[in-house]
């Protein structure tokens, strides 16, 4: 069942996305598509175009705000960077997941042990 | 609180969102070309990067998609699509639109006119402060089931002086005057009020100041009088110096403190007055009886108080019921051991009633509630006929629309989403129909209230006020859905093949299809019999009405009114005018009779007197009081009233001579019983020591006095000459021909007598009569109009219904008629099962006119709510219409010829 190409829940998405802008400060949407690239390794391999109805949900929701400026190109790009309330929410969210993993852990592993 | 952040984000998002589009051009446009140089750094060709990039990215439109998904309120969205969409279906069939507009706009514009005069008369409180806070005191005899709003002054008094649970408490009685200001004189309302009137109601001066309590302290002390704002604007044209200034009341010179602010009436939605003056000063406009302020047996005021804001009404009533025993019996204890046991407890056992009073003294709302329920009904009934009807055109419509349908499921669309859209065109619809019926509501309003009697059409007012508009918008809303909720749901039920197939399909999943348009049917039809029934009664019962024996003849009576007091005529150059005119009219051609008469019959008033009469002694609080009217000598050939004992009253019968009075036969059955009345003495002073002054000279038949409704009445006349003070009075003129023909000349030997003098309210009997029906008439009108509108409605959706089946059962006939198929045959196939909803929908209408027939049952005239005849002529009329609207295109169905019917598809 497991796709080659990992498919990308939507708040796991989101949880990338605040990390990412957390380890490595504002960033524009291109930045944040490669830096998932290079942490993954591929593995995680998303359509980059997703991103933006994601980073618009967590504009909304506060977590991040954008600002205007110049990219590498010196083109017009939007800039990400974390707020307050969303780096909570990143501490949040990073805390419930590593129960869950720890869970989903014990739990398979338990299956493969009987 | 999260929600609402984010709900005003994309709130923003949608008014942005033109801006927000290109910003995101702008972004993505940077994204793939960083993303492009990456694959050119690669090592790519330019043309390979950019394929590379964009296939890295993913669907860049469908990532705008999202966004925009993301960005704005999805459902406003999709309700402005929705709209555009409506309004596009609706410009691209314009007959359509316009057939259903126009329909609703009548259905709709007659429910809101009728509600806007239920607002006016069941619904707007009194405009004056906290109205909720006010009640209307009310009395109720001993045993008696019935309340009237009559108090004596004493009792005023002690209400308003000891009561612990008002605020205050206001006193006001009706008169009128013959209002003089500048040499010119005219006929006014007037109210006596209670010097508190105005402080107690709240209400606040518009010019100089309002009556206070300090106006009211003495008999006569303060002859001050406040104008209405209507009468001071039409009578004094605004004049603002008008305060300080005398105008003459009857004879009396009344200084003018100060105008009450527009849109104050009073207490009484169905009157206006033009002029209030001090209670105190009654004598001067009532002179008779003298003791009228001490009497406590003169019942002549009506009283309304305020609670204090924390007094329940029934606690209100509690402690002013305990107040009104206690002034009882000291009333009775002042009158001594002359009052027996037996009165004693009868007057005793009365008590008051307190009634809401935010409407004040509401006579207008009990004349009319009835009618206004009813009125309220019918249209009511009359716009869920019309809902049906437009449920089953959009129906037939939606067959049509099949294809659109089949599209729309192809691409995706839930049933949720086809009901929204569907649902959205007939709230559409809904509101253009409510919008447009805005005209027809104000037309219909005004035409409704000039038909009510003049008393009630002058004074009121229906203001399409917020509570109108509120009911038009919620009325047009709830109908857009009720007649579009059916298609609506019935095209969410199609499926993408079978709309895909089109017609064929029809044959398939068309049995529910075609029961829902049965069960229209079926609904119009139990809807429309009542109405029909309903129109049968009320016609049953105005020819009744029309029909009854008045007692007089009615035909070729010509009636004019006269009022020389206001030209400043004393008495007795009333009585010489008065006398001149009758002769010079009598010789007149084509007159055969002519007299005055102080009330005409079924004019709507009438004066009641107290009587003494010889030999009877009645018990404390019976009331005896017959009608009475002045009357001069022809007033009984005039009206082709027959006499039936003694003699009519002669020129010689004048104030010289012994006082004489003519009786109904209902006086003399009550007073004399069989005893013979010629010669028995009555009097119309009412102490007890007065001698009886008046001896009876003849007895006439009974007639109609106030109303055709009425029973017999007690009734005495008396005889102008021997009247003490005459002011206006009715010229009743008897022609062989044509009464109006007869106008002109009256008039110009008027003014031959007098030019300034003015004969007025000109009419005959007959249509005074006729005006006394209004309400009948109008709701026999109404229903009549709106039981055929109904009906009408009903037979075309019927059509409607098996014309569609006929169509689509076209081959299945042909096979039929192939096989040998009688025509006879063919029509009872086609037309069973829509004659089995007609048949349940006239018992299911039959069975509730008969369950709601007690609503009516007060309204009419001598015809029972449940007359059979009126059942049965409105069925058979209701099944003829069914059956010929079924016949015309069952009629098709059987001449389908079967080689035509077999080629078909």
């Amino acid at each position: 069942m497991a796709s080659p190409r990992g498919e990308v829940l939507q708040g796991t998405l989101d949880l990338i996305v605040l990390q990412t802008l957390h380890a490595m400060g504002p960033l524009h949407g291109y930045g944040i598509a490669q830096r998932v690239k290079q942490v993954s390794e591929d593995l995680l391999k998303l359509n980059q175009g997703t991103l933006y109805p994601a980073l618009l949900r967590l504009e909304q929701r506060g977590w991040i705000t954008s600002k205007w400026g110049a990219s590498e190109n010196n083109r017009k790009a939007k800039f990400y960077s974390l707020t307050r309330a969303g780096r909570k929410q990143l501490l949040a969210e990073t805390e419930s997941w590593e129960r869950m993993t720890a869970l989903m852990a014990r739990l398979l592993g338990g299956a493969e042990g009987a | 609180m999260e929600w609402l952040r984010i709900f005003g984000a994309r709130l923003r998002g949608l008014f942005r969102k033109r801006n927000l589009d290109r910003e995101l051009d702008s972004e993505l446009q940077t994204h793939l070309e960083l993303l492009t140089q990456e694959k050119i750094r690669s090592g790519m060709s330019v043309v390979e990067a950019r394929y590379a990039a964009r296939r890295d990215f993913g669907g860049v439109e469908q990532t705008k998609e999202n966004y925009r998904r993301q960005l704005g309120v999805p459902f406003l969205e999709t309700l402005a699509q929705d709209l555009r969409y409506a309004l596009r279906m609706l410009r691209k069939s314009p007959g359509f639109t316009a057939v259903v507009v126009l329909t609703l706009a009548l259905g709709i514009g007659a429910n809101t006119a009728i509600f806007s005069l239920m607002n006016a008369v069941l619904l707007q409180s009194l405009p004056v402060r906290n109205p909720q806070e006010l009640v209307v005191v009310r009395y109720v005899a001993a045993q008696s089931e019935h309340a009237d709003e009559d108090f004596s002054y004493p009792m005023y008094q002690a209400l308003r002086d000891k009561s612990s649970v008002f605020d205050g408490v206001i006193a006001r009685s009706g008169v009128s005057f013959n209002a003089t200001y500048q040499g010119q004189s005219e006929h006014a309302s007037g109210e006596l009020v209670s010097g508190n009137y105005y402080d107690v109601l709240g209400v606040r001066p518009w010019l100089g100041r309002l009556l206070s309590p300090e106006d009211d302290q003495a008999p006569g002390a303060r002859p001050v009088a406040v104008l209405s704002y209507g009468y001071w604007q039409a009578r004094f044209a605004g004049d603002l110096s008008i305060v300080g200034k005398q105008i003459l009341l009857d004879a009396h010179p009344m200084t003018v403190i100060g105008v009450s602010p527009p849109g104050f009436f009073g207490t009484d939605l169905a009157r206006d007055p033009a002029i209030r003056v001090p209670m105190m000063m009654t004598l001067a406009f009532r002179p008779i009886p003298a003791n009228r302020m001490q009497s406590a047996r003169h019942r002549w005021l009506t009283i309304m108080a305020r609670r204090k804001p924390d007094v329940s009404i029934a606690k209100a009533q509690a402690a002013t019921e305990v107040l009104h025993h206690q002034a009882l019996e000291e009333q009775l204890n002042g009158l001594g051991p002359s009052v027996k046991a037996h009165d004693r407890e009868r007057v005793l056992a009365s008590h008051v009633l307190l009634n809401e009073g935010n409407q004040g003294f509401a006579h207008l709302r009990d004349a009319m509630q009835q009618p206004l329920v009813m009125m309220f009904s019918v249209t009511a009934i009359v716009l869920l006929v019309t809902c049906a009807n437009l449920a089953n055109l959009l129906l037939a419509r939606s067959a049509k629309r099949r294809k659109e349908v089949a599209v729309r499921l192809a691409i995706g669309a839930g049933p949720g989403r086809l009901i929204r859209q569907w649902l959205t065109e007939s709230i559409l619809l809904g509101l253009l129909g409510g919008a447009t019926g805005i005209l027809f509501a104000v037309w219909l309003k005004t035409g409704l209230i000039h038909f009510l009697p003049a008393e009630f059409s002058n004074t009121l007012r229906a203001p399409l006020d917020a509570r109108v508009l509120g009911f038009l918008a919620i009325a047009s809303v709830f109908t857009g859905i009720l007649f579009g909720l059916a298609p609506a749901l019935q095209i969410s039920r199609s499926s993408v093949t079978a709309a895909m197939h089109g017609e064929a399909s029809l044959a398939v999943s068309g049995e529910r299809f075609f029961s829902l348009r049965n069960a229209l049917v079926f609904l119009q039809v139990a809807l429309s019999l009542p109405l029909l029934i309903g129109a049968g009664l009320f016609l049953h019962s105005l020819r009744n009405l029309r029909g009854v024996d008045t007692g007089f003849v009615k035909e070729n009576v010509f009636l004019a009114n006269l009022n020389p007091a206001l030209n400043g005529y004393s008495t007795e150059r009333i009585r010489i005018l008065y006398a001149g005119l009758l002769s010079r009219v009598r010789s007149l051609p084509g007159v055969r009779a002519a007299s005055f008469t102080t009330s005409s019959a079924i004019s709507g008033g009438w004066d009641q007197e107290g009587v003494r009469v010889e030999g009877y002694q009645p018990r404390q609080d019976e009331d005896t009081s017959p009608n009475a009217a002045v009357i001069s000598p022809g007033y009984f050939a005039s009206l082709g009233i027959p006499l039936i004992a003694g003699r009519d009253f002669t020129d010689q019968d004048n104030a010289g001579r012994q006082k004489v009075v003519i009786i109904n036969q209902s006086f003399a059955r009550y007073f004399f019983g069989d005893a013979d009345p010629l010669g028995k003495r009555i009097s119309t002073d009412d102490d007890p020591k007065a001698p009886l002054n008046m001896a009876i000279i003849g007895v006439v038949r009974d007639s109609k006095y106030v109303s055709l409704r009425e029973k017999p009445r007690r009734h005495f006349y008396t005889a102008m000459a021997q009247e003490p003070h005459l002011f206006d009075m009715t010229l009743q003129v008897r022609t062989t021909d044509d009464p109006r023909s007869i106008g002109d000349l009256v008039r110009a030997q008027v003014h031959d007598l007098d030019p300034n003098l003015p004969l007025y309210a000109t009419t005959t009997l007959e249509i005074q009569i006729d005006d006394s029906l209004t309400s009948e008439r109008l709701l026999t009108w109404l229903s009549t109009l709106f039981g055929i509108v109904a009906t009408l409605l009903a037979s075309i959706g019927l059509s409607g219904v098996i014309a569609f089946s006929v169509a689509r059962r076209t081959r299945e006939i042909g096979i039929r008629v192939a096989l040998g198929a009688q025509r006879a045959d063919i029509l009872r196939m086609v037309a069973s099962q829509t004659a089995l909803s007609v048949s349940a929908g006239m018992a299911v209408g039959l069975a509730a006119t008969y369950a709601s027939s007690r609503l009516m049952a007060g309204m009419l005239y001598e015809v029972r709510s449940t007359d059979p005849r009126s059942y049965a002529a409105a069925s058979v009329l209701l099944a003829a219409v069914a059956a010929l609207a079924a016949y015309l295109p069952a009629r098709r169905a059987a001449q389908v010829d079967p080689v035509t019917a077999l080629r078909y598809e």
